[in-house]
């Protein structure tokens, strides 16, 4: 009768010390996953340091208080003249901040770029005016004054790159096919993941605007700071009112070669948007990598191989378009 | 004590061990996945 309730007691304890266990475990995998930066990728970061470079932060250009940029110069102050990559922050156009990106522009700025992060005037309740247009005018204005202070600091800029995730890769777009040409430098490149660069309702299904245009009108509006008629979804018209936000729409012979990265599965802006832009690319013979992340989302959070795909070719392009 | 660890509880111990990992890096993947998108399977190894 002793050794029963013994052997219950063992039983019981066990199975609890099985809970805990897969508990535990189930914990410790979930954290491990999300903090762990696998080896092949890690050597797309940098440890930073004096010796690397040093960060100006703040610089103002313009009113508002988001006006601000960060300015990442290298401690080789040797070079006659420096290549800038200008990295925009991801957010939904409605959150993040540059210092976001710290690690990415710590990065390109230890491989001998002056860099740049940029805020700009997010879409907020206390900011309802901004909306993706207004913030393309805001980086727009801000460029000439970041090449300016680079040059105080020491870094003669004789040529740039934009760069950006989400947001900031359909800002970096939007910078580098529509004001190329009014840019204080020459505008070499643009890489950019997961950014949106039209605005079709068939495409942004997962907003369900490919049944409902007066849903479509309403977001795509707010997006641009126009008011749209349903009716003229599928027009000329429809594509004048968004092309001053739709990098496709701006896509000629002139266009900047362009490193871009895509999730097949995106729910936050459309994948059929960049299978548009590649065919547009394609179509114009400008030099691009189009890069599919065929199992992930906005996030490109499933296939490190294509990420590290994804990096090989932005160096690859630093090195053909943005060296000395 | 020595009845309790039995080989076959520590080969069960250590069975669920190896299902709660697997199951913690699931988690993960399908969270992030509902959130932003992207498949279950395929890809990174989980």
């Amino acid at each position: 009768m002793r050794k029963d309730v013994k052997n219950k007691r063992h039983t019981g304890l066990f199975v609890l010390l099985c809970i805990g266990v897969f508990i535990l475990s189930a914990g410790c995998s979930a954290v491990f996953k999300m903090v762990y930066t696998p080896l092949q990728l890690r050597k797309y970061s940098a440890a930073w340091n004096e010796k690397v470079g040093t960060v100006y932060s703040d610089f103002s250009y313009g009113e508002k208080p988001a006006n601000k940029f960060d300015l990442y110069v290298p401690a080789d102050h040797t070079k006659e003249n420096y290549g800038l990559i200008v990295y925009l922050h991801a957010g939904g156009f409605t959150t993040g901040d540059k210092k976001d990106d710290a690690k990415t522009l710590e990065y390109y700025c230890s491989l001998g770029y002056v860099t740049a992060g940029i805020n700009y005037t997010l879409c907020t309740e206390q900011n309802p005016d901004a909306n993706v247009y207004s913030q393309s005018m805001e980086i727009k204005k801000a460029m000439p004054l970041v090449v300016s202070e680079a040059e105080k600091l020491g870094c003669h800029i004789d040529r740039m790159a934009m760069a950006g995730g989400s947001a900031g890769g359909c800002l970096a777009l939007i910078y580098a096919y529509r004001d190329a040409a009014e840019a204080p430098v020459p505008v070499k490149m643009v890489f950019e993941g997961v950014g949106p660069s039209s605005f079709y309702t068939e495409d942004w299904k997962s907003y369900g605007t490919d049944k409902d245009s007066k849903l479509a009108a309403t977001l795509f509006g707010t997006m641009r700071g126009e008011t749209i008629d349903p009716k003229i979804f599928g027009t000329e018209e429809y594509d004048e009112i968004m092309k001053p936000i739709s990098p496709l729409l701006w896509v000629d012979d002139n266009t900047v070669p362009t490193v871009m990265a895509y999730g097949v599965y995106d729910k936050l802006q459309p994948y059929l948007g960049s299978v548009r832009l590649d065919a547009a690319l394609t179509a114009h013979d400008i030099p691009h990598e189009y890069i599919v992340f065929e199992h992930s989302g906005h996030g490109l959070q499933n296939d490190n191989k294509q990420m590290i795909e994804y990096n090989k070719a932005i160096l690859k392009y630093l090195d053909d378009y943005m060296g000395e | 004590m020595e009845k309790f660890w039995s080989k076959k509880r520590m080969f069960i111990l250590i069975a669920v061990s190896f299902c709660g990992s697997i199951t913690g890096r699931l988690a993960v993947r399908a969270v992030l996945n509902l959130l932003l998108g992207g498949t279950m399977i395929g890809g990174n190894l989980l």
